[in-house]
Parts: structure tokens; C-alpha cells; sequence
């Protein structure tokens, strides 16, 4: 018995022992992001968007004359895991700031850590309006992605277009981002088109192995058309299952996808099993006919060459700007002081590959919308792409 | 409602119970003759999923890659039960059932890591066989090929094994191994040989599964965790160690599934724990079980 | 084996128990944040092992009674705005009452049978956390618990310059003693004798006229007010509640943990939470496949160190003893 008390003494002693001590040679960028799973077809192309800016800043000599790092951790998408690796990176990798997180489970349980540990918050792409809620709200989370309700609010006015539409069905993931999407989306529709019956809601889960039942379910409800947020790894198994059920024909393809699954990622993933002809988003079009501004075209050229990629990604802009923005921030501030950062962020204007965003003082967001258009087939790429790619923020579709 | 709804949605929550007797019958197995959850059976499934997986793109010009890499894949997830049963497992066998569980466990943790190295985190997927790319409508419901095949290969895998444990002397070796092992062994048979038949033909079963689920659904780090309670849930239902228990639970899972869905859409897969819990209260050792004490 | 602590002249756990108070003073956050998470996990190991070591019994669904006091200590305090004070009271009441309800279909049945309920039992407590979205913020979990109103402690002497997580270490570590004091006080009661005799031989017990299943019951629940306990400092330690504390694979960590140091001692389970907890946070610097690692681990304790830590340093003491003892006579 006294032996093992020696033991637990020798445990706590360890405890005691300092692990890794501060580096303050680098500026520490804490960067959990889902690297596995179905939301890693986002993930990854996030965080590769994320290095290629931290590439770039670094080239020309850092920030302050700091380099940049990044401590990429993979969160799974799962809430529980994200604030695990959060508390770690910034007690034990003394991290100095976040950016990251995929989804809106993850990004509000990450913003009560940021903001106990005063550390400033940038979430790249999760869209809850909960994350910056007057309840939730705080100095330190900024968020660069859309937001739900713009997300509803455009997919209702695309869905409200289609005249002969009576029908109105909606599938989404069941946790805050496809709640609050298809609440917004809802509320729209109906002030749109007070015809319209919403006749069906299903809420599969996150990372939903098998969709069968609720692809059966809705058609049985017979829907004209359908507002969906499934995305990512779980799109691609919707899409491989209803499609032989013959589900998006019984709609006519008027299925309206909040959920960027209009991101060349997600096209490359599904290839020819993709469901053309519906209607969904982009952060980045990539492949943009017409007016494409010279800086996005150069952007992406730069993203294929450090990628070693031939086509790029819809995704890489969000971690892109989400760092260029936080570098712009420090360099405003002239500090790396979280409390000073965070202040300097406010009404920032700084510059993205698809244009000028500005955090909003009040909100902390960008207030940003997205590409819309219909998937279609293309004979130059062997997966589907956005037909005259249109920039849709909050107001409704003009033409 | 339209009847043929309710035959689509009937047909649905079937295609399900199926895929998951296909899992759960190799679980169920297991445990009727050796008493223990194998907790690896989700990874034995998963790796049967990469593998098909693997094979289907070294053989990508064959028309029939996709059946030859089910069975390759099941015959090699077979012959890796075998292996793991005759090295490690067997010496486990005399002692607590923690001990047996936590053997289980313990693969989990290093099979799911292994495919992780093997295969990387990324969501893969194979394409349906082409035979079977079409479907058929029945009564205004479009019935694809390969559910049809998979609702036809349950019933097929069922009888077959059941044909086996009753008519042939293996099985009744088996069968007997279940009751009785230390008789059987005193009566002279090879218990060794039996328990590693088992575990062998389990594991076939996992692989088989895990392959023929890939044209459905996506490959991905996790499915093994996941679907061991899927099947742990049927071979709960159905009466821990019964057979036919396993298959006619699977039949009910599916069905509560789907009709749960459709009646309450935001509970959705609440609904077969619901069905669960309430057949623990009435009857904790299953629908199809003996009261064990 | 329940050894009585005596013939102890240092009382080793009272200066563990000291030492591990200086750690906000004289180790970094982290350490702290090391230190709660010890603390937690070794009273929710220690509650497993009152089942597993203790009674003999196999519950492979313990996480339910911790995630349940995890979401009722969380929504008190973060919903209901409900004090610390009753709430942590509340969490434990709560598991023991879900540990009643469960335990007494569980009870009914043996050995694996009895593992297999307890699953099933956890399981349907998980997808209910899962899905009761209105109130346990279902796959999102519950995020911003608030930390309890530790603002009396300045008032205490050399306490007034603590950050508020160290505060809530103390406070834990404080809890957590006093949970294990009554756990090994439960332990070396005569009812805690009682559940050891059944473990060794359940028929000789209900032969001798105890009712076994109810005495497993009174385990069960003792265990899961405990678990339920630990979860509820852990929702606040992680500054959340989520649906994953409850799924099954958590119940095979604790378990770990419990065989790792040793199911025998009373102490086994605290010596396994450190040195899993410790070899995590090790490993992980190193390598992603840390489940690989502990999986391997987990193999080589069952094959060649049942008995885990303490019962390996144990025999080893003993072996040493006999040795030295065999000399001294010589």
C-alpha cells in the first residue's frame, strides 16, 4: 500500500512537470477543423486554403515580423472534441488565436472557450445565428461564413420562383445549422408564397449512415420541391441512395441546397452519381463564366499550384480569408493582444478573392452571401458545375 | 394515405432489416455459442467495406470487379477473424467475461486506427454493380435492383445457416458447444476447431456485409462504433444468442424505423431505442431469448 | 480485496491530497486543467470499481449515471440558472435514481447477460440526450455551462489571487476526497463486506439468506450517484454537456482506466485515471493514433498484467518481501 501511494505522489509530481514552454518566436494559430468523417470533404479543403495564406504571409516576412502557425487538430465535427482540442491548444500549445471549426455544433461550444480564455474566435464557415446571438455574443468571435438566415431567406426566394410549386418539402441535418436554416427558410416562404404547404420536415443526423427511411418518408408526402441542407460526406450517401429511389426525378431536380453542396468539393465527391439539375451555393464558384474578377482568377491558379491540384476547391477561401482577415487584424492592432485584435477587427474592411468584406460592429459578421446557380453537366470536367454562378446576399432574387 | 405509400415505406423499413440482419447474424452468432459481444464485429464490417473497397479499384476494367471484391473481401476478413481467434482470443476463453469484452475492445481501438493509416480519413465510395444499376416500380414505388437483392439474400443467408446448425453435424456440434462446452469436450469433439469455425464464419459474415453496404453508403472512419449498436440493438430485440431471434429483430427494427419516421419525423431513430427499452422492461432476455438468470 | 487501511504509519493519500492542493501555485493552467480532469475521472473510476472490482459485477453502461449528472447539474445551472449548491446534489440524486430505475431490470440478470442490459440501458439514455432537443440541446449538446459562484473563496486566506478555473480545481479536489472517503468508507462497512462475499461466491451469499439482487441494487445505485457525481464537475470542468459523454465507447475507457490501475485496490482506479489521463496527453504530442496505442495497452495488460499497476507493484512488493523476509530468517 505504501508503495503505491509513492506511485500517486510520482503521478502528481509529473503533473507538476511544465510541458512545452512558450514559443514566442511564432504566432500561434489554434485551428481545429474536421479532417475525418463525412464533414471532411469541407474540412480539408478549409484547412488547405488556411496553409496557402500562412504560406503567402509568411513569404513576405510574417506579421509584425512574427511568422505564422498553424496547429491544424482534427475535431471530427463533433462539439465535444472541438472544445477539448480548443482548451488544449491554448493551455498547453499556448496558442494565440482560433480560427476554425466547420460546423454549427462546434463553433458555439468553441466560442464560450474563446471568450473565457480572452482569446480572439474567427469561424470560417459555421452559419447558426445562434454563434453571434445578442445572448451568445462577445468581444472575442467574429464569424466570416454566411449566416442561416440569409442562407433561408435566398433558398426561400429561389424555391418561391418556381410558379407552379405547391408543395414545399425540407430535409436537413437535426442540430443548430439545419434548424435554424430551415427556420429561416420557413418563415420566408411562407411570407413569399403564402400558397405554398410546407407538407413535410425530416431531420436525419449528423453523419447519417443510412437515409433510406427518410427519402421513403418524404416522397410519400409527394413534394414538388424540396429545401435541403444536407451537405458534405452525408450528401453524398443522400444522393447515392435517393437517386435510385428515384426521388429527385419525383421533384423534377427543384431541390434547393443550402448547404454548398454547389462547392466543386462536393461535386468531385459525388462525380457522375450527382443529382444534376438542382439548384445550390458556393463560397467560391471556381469555375466562374462571365465577369470573373481578375484577382479570383489568379487565386485560384495560386491555389492549384500550392494544392498540386488541377481544379481547386469551393472551400480553400473561406480558411484563406479567415487568416488574411486575422492578419489584418493584428496589423491593424500593431499587436498580437487578443483584447487589441479584437477591437481592430471591428469594421474591418480587408480584401478576398471575391471581393471586399467588413466585419459589422455590431454583429461581428461579414454579412457575406454566397454564389447560387443550377448544377449542371459540363463535357470540360468530369463533375458537375454552377451554371452562371450569381452572388446572392440578404435581399431577394432581382431578375 | 395511399396504400402504395405505405407499401414503399414497408419496403424500405425492409431493405434496412436486411442490410442490418446481414450484420447482426454474425453477432448474434458469436455470442449464442461463446457469450460475448463482439464489439470487433463493427470493425470486421468496416474493414470488409475497404476492403470491396480496394479490390474494386485494383480491378476497375473487370465487369465483375465489384462481386469478386465482395467476395475477396469477406474471404479475407474471414481468414483476419481466424487469425486474431486462434493467436489471441482462444487464450481468453477461460476467463471473465470482462476480460473476453474488453479483448473485443481492444481491437476496436486498433483496427480503426489501422484502417485510418491503411486508408486515410477521407469518405470513400464504390458504384452500384452494374447489373443491378436499375429498378423496378411496384404499385408507384421505384424499387432499385440491388435493395431487391439484399431483401432476397437475407432470408437466403438466414435459411442457410440455419440449414447448417440443423442438419449437418457441425452444427449440432455448434449447437452443442452452446449449451455445454465442457461435456462436448469431455465427449471427445474439438472445441477449438469449433469456436474457430464460428468466429471464422462470423467474421465472413461482417466482411460480407461491410461490402455489399459500400454502393449504398459511404465508407468512412467511425461506421464501425456506429453500427455495432445498430446490431447490438437487433440482437437485443430479437433475444441475445437466438437466431432466428437476430433475424426476425432485425425485420421489427426495421420497420419501427421507418414507420417511426413517418409518423414522428422529428424523433426519427429515437424510435428503435424506444422499441428496445420496452421490450427490456417486458421481456429483458428478447423477443425470441430464454430466461437466463 | 478490500484491504482495512492499517498498519499504515505515513498516511500517503492525506499527502497526496496536500501535494495536489499546491498545484495552481506552483504549475502552469494547464497543469490545473490536468489536475481537474485526474480528479474527475478518478472518482468516476473509483464509483465502476465499486461494481467491477468490489461487487463482481460488469456494467458496460456506467457512462448513462455520469452524462445524466453531466445534463442535470448542466441545465440546472445553465437553463434554470439554479446555484451549484443544489444543483451537484441534484446531479446525484438524479444518476441514482436513473441507476434505481435501470439497476432493477439489470439486477435480474447475470454476468453477461447483466453487461449486455446495462448497454442497452445506456444506449437508450444516449439517443434520449441525443435527441430531446429542446432540452439537451440534443446533437449540439449544451454548451456554456456556467462555472459555479466561487467568489466566497477570496475571502479565504491566500485563496483571493486564484484564477476562477484553479478555484474550481480546488473545489473538485475537495469534492472528489470527500467522495472517495465515503466510497472506501461504504467499502469497509459491513455492507460493503457483504457485496465482496457475493462477488466471491453469489450462491453461498443467497444461501446464507442475503438477498444478493438487492444488495447488487444498493451498489448499483451508490455507483451510479457517484458517476453521477463526476459528471456533473466534469459538465462544468469542460464548460459544457454533450450527448457523447453517454455513448458506449466512453464506458470502455473508464473501464480501462479502473483495469489499468487495478480492480483489486481500493486506490487502483485513481492510480489508472492519472496514468491514462497523463500518457494521453503524452502520446497525443507524439502521434494521432493514440487509440491504436491504447488499444495495444489494453492487450497487454489483459494478457500479461491482469492485475494492473497496483496489483503488478503489489505482487512485486510482496515477491521483494518474501525475499528479504527469507533472508532476514536466514
Amino acid at each position: 500500500m505504501r508503495r503505491m501511494g509513492a506511485l500517486v505522489v510520482a503521478c502528481a509530481a509529473a503533473a507538476l512537470a511544465p510541458w512545452g514552454a512558450a514559443a514566442e518566436s511564432t504566432i500561434r494559430i489554434g485551428f481545429p477543423m474536421p479532417l475525418s468523417g463525412p464533414a471532411a470533404v469541407y474540412g480539408v479543403p478549409v484547412t488547405k486554403g488556411a496553409e496557402l495564406a500562412v504560406a503567402d504571409i509568411n513569404a513576405q516576412g510574417g506579421v509584425l515580423g512574427r511568422k505564422l502557425e498553424l496547429l491544424e487538430r482534427d475535431s471530427k465535427a463533433n462539439a465535444d472534441e472541438a472544445v477539448r482540442l480548443s482548451r488544449e491548444l491554448i493551455l498547453k500549445n499556448n496558442a494565440d488565436f482560433l480560427i476554425g471549426t466547420l460546423t454549427s455544433s462546434e463553433a458555439p461550444a468553441v466560442s464560450t472557450i474563446a471568450k473565457e480564455n480572452k482569446i480572439v474566435f474567427i469561424a470560417p464557415t459555421a452559419k447558426t445565428i445562434q454563434l453571434t446571438g445578442p445572448a451568445n455574443l462577445h468581444p472575442y468571435i467574429f464569424r466570416l461564413a454566411s449566416n442561416t438566415d440569409i442562407e433561408g431567406r435566398t433558398g426561400a426566394t429561389l424555391v418561391a420562383r418556381w410558379k407552379d410549386v405547391k408543395r414545399v418539402a425540407t430535409i436537413a441535418p437535426d442540430y443548430a445549422y439545419g434548424r435554424d436554416a430551415v427556420a429561416a427558410f420557413i418563415d420566408f416562404i411562407k411570407k413569399a408564397r403564402p400558397d405554398i404547404e410546407i407538407v413535410d420536415q425530416q431531420w436525419p443526423k449528423l453523419g447519417q449512415s443510412d437515409f433510406t427511411p427518410f427519402i421513403n418518408a418524404q416522397m410519400g408526402k409527394r413534394p414538388d420541391a424540396v429545401f435541403c441542407d444536407v451537405y458534405g460526406g452525408d450528401f453524398v450517401t443522400l444522393a447515392k441512395q435517393a437517386g435510385p429511389l428515384g426521388y429527385f426525378k419525383a421533384i423534377n431536380y427543384r431541390l434547393a441546397d443550402g448547404g454548398e453542396v454547389g462547392s466543386v468539393d462536393e461535386a468531385r465527391a459525388l462525380g457522375a452519381d450527382y443529382p444534376f439539375g438542382l439548384w445550390s451555393d458556393a463560397y467560391d464558384p471556381v469555375v466562374w463564366s462571365g465577369d470573373e474578377p481578375p484577382e479570383h482568377k489568379a487565386f485560384v491558379e495560386h491555389l492549384r499550384a500550392f494544392t498540386k491540384d488541377p481544379y481547386g476547391s469551393g472551400w480553400a477561401i473561406m480558411g484563406y480569408s479567415a487568416v488574411e482577415a486575422l492578419a489584418a487584424g493584428m496589423k491593424k492592432a500593431g499587436s498580437t493582444d487578443s483584447d487589441k485584435v479584437s477591437k481592430a477587427l471591428l469594421g474591418l474592411t480587408f480584401d478576398t478573392p471575391v471581393g471586399k468584406r467588413t466585419f459589422n460592429t455590431a454583429t461581428h459578421e461579414t454579412d457575406s452571401g454566397e454564389f447560387w446557380g443550377e448544377m449542371v453537366k459540363d463535357e470540360h470536367y468530369p463533375f458537375a458545375i454552377m451554371k452562371e454562378p450569381k452572388y446572392l446576399a440578404q435581399g431577394p432574387l432581382t431578375n | 394515405m395511399p396504400a402504395s405509400f405505405l407499401f414503399g415505406q414497408f419496403l424500405g423499413g425492409l431493405t434496412t432489416a436486411m442490410f442490418l440482419f446481414l450484420i447482426a447474424s454474425g453477432l448474434s452468432l458469436v455470442f449464442g455459442v461463446m457469450r460475448v459481444l463482439n464489439f470487433a464485429h463493427g470493425s470486421f464490417y468496416m474493414l470488409g467495406a475497404y476492403l470491396a473497397w480496394q479490390v474494386v479499384q485494383w480491378l476497375t476494367s473487370s465487369g465483375y470487379g465489384f462481386w469478386i471484391a465482395v467476395v475477396a473481401a469477406a474471404a479475407g476478413v474471414a481468414i483476419l477473424g481466424g487469425v486474431i481467434e486462434r493467436l489471441l482470443f482462444r487464450h481468453l476463453y477461460g476467463r471473465e467475461e470482462l476480460y473476453q469484452l474488453l479483448f473485443t475492445y481492444a481491437l476496436v481501438l486498433i483496427l480503426g486506427d489501422a484502417a485510418k493509416a491503411i486508408w486515410g480519413t477521407q469518405q470513400l465510395s464504390v458504384s452500384r454493380p452494374a447489373i443491378l444499376a436499375g429498378g423496378v416500380e411496384v404499385f408507384h414505388t421505384v424499387l432499385p435492383f440491388y435493395n431487391l437483392f439484399i431483401m432476397a439474400l437475407g432470408p437466403a443467408v438466414a435459411v442457410g445457416v440455419w440449414l447448417v446448425l440443423t442438419r449437418s453435424t457441425a452444427g449440432r456440434l455448434v449447437r452443442a458447444a452452446a449449451l455445454d462446452r465442457e461435456m462436448l469436450a469431455v465427449l471427445g469433439a474439438n472445441v477449438g476447431v469449433i469456436y474457430t469455425g464460428m468466429f471464422v464464419a462470423s467474421s465472413f459474415l461482417a466482411g460480407l456485409s461491410g461490402a455489399l453496404v459500400t454502393p449504398i453508403q459511404s465508407i468512412v472512419p467511425g461506421m464501425d462504433v456506429e453500427i455495432i449498436v445498430e446490431a447490438f440493438i437487433v440482437v437485443v430485440i430479437g433475444g441475445l444468442g437466438s437466431f432466428w431471434g437476430t433475424f426476425w429483430g432485425s425485420v421489427l427494427y426495421g420497420q419501427v424505423l421507418s414507420f417511426g419516421i413517418l409518423i414522428f419525423p422529428s424523433f426519427s431513430l429515437f424510435s428503435v431505442f424506444a422499441l428496445m427499452a420496452v421490450i427490456l422492461i417486458i421481456r429483458p432476455w428478447g423477443l425470441f431469448g430464454r430466461p437466463v438468470r | 480485496m478490500t484491504v482495512p487501511w492499517s498498519g499504515n504509519r505515513i498516511p500517503w493519500t492525506l499527502m497526496v491530497f496536500l501535494a495536489a492542493l499546491w498545484v495552481p501555485w506552483l504549475g502552469s493552467r494547464y497543469d490545473t486543467f490536468l489536475g481537474t480532469q485526474i480528479a474527475i475521472d478518478a472518482l468516476f473510476a473509483v464509483s465502476l470499481n465499486l461494481l467491477l472490482g468490489t461487487t463482481g459485477l460488469v456494467s458496460f453502461g456506467h457512462v448513462a449515471y455520469f452524462g445524466i449528472g453531466a445534463y442535470i447539474c448542466g441545465i440546472l445551472m445553465k437553463t434554470y440558472g439554479v446555484p451549484f449548491a443544489l444543483a451537484l446534489p441534484a446531479a446525484w440524486l438524479g444518476a441514482a435514481g436513473f441507476a434505481l430505475v435501470f439497476g432493477f431490470f439489470c439486477v435480474r440478470l447475470t454476468k453477461i447477460y447483466f453487461a449486455m442490459l446495462t448497454l442497452a440501458f445506456s444506449q437508450i439514455a444516449w439517443a434520449i440526450c441525443f435527441k430531446w432537443n429542446g432540452v439537451t440541446g440534443g446533437d449540439q449538446g449544451l454548451p456554456d455551462v456556467p462555472y459555479p459562484d466561487l467568489d466566497w473563496m477570496s475571502a479565504l486566506p491566500g485563496l483571493d489571487g486564484l484564477r476562477v478555473s484553479d478555484r474550481f480545481y480546488l473545489l473538485t479536489l475537495a469534492l472528489v476526497a470527500v467522495s472517495l472517503a465515503a466510497l472506501r468508507r461504504i467499502i469497509g462497512s459491513p455492507f460493503g463486506r457483504m457485496l465482496t462475499a457475493i462477488r466471491e461466491n453469489p450462491e453461498r451469499a443467497a444461501f446464507i439468506g442475503v438477498n444478493v439482487r438487492r444488495y447488487e441494487l444498493a451498489a448499483f445505485v451508490v455507483a451510479g450517484g457517484f458517476a453521477g457525481l463526476a459528471g456533473a464537475l466534469f459538465g462544468i470542468f469542460n464548460r459544457g454537456v454533450f450527448a457523447d459523454y453517454l455513448y458506449w465507447t466512453k464506458s470502455a475507457e473508464v473501464m480501462i482506466m479502473a483495469i489499468l490501475g487495478g480492480m483489486e485496490h481500493f486506490w487502483g482506479p485513481v492510480v489508472g485515471a492519472a496514468t491514462l489521463v497523463m500518457l494521453n496527453q503524452q502520446i497525443t504530442s507524439y502521434t494521432e493514433y493514440w487509440p491504436f496505442v491504447l488499444g495495444v495497452i489494453l492487450l497487454v495488460l489483459l494478457f500479461a498484467f491482469p492485475g494492473g499497476i497496483v496489483g503488478g507493484l503489489v505482487a512485486g512488493v510482496n515477491w521483494l518481501r518474501r525475499r528479504g523476509g527469507g533472508r532476514q530468517s536466514a
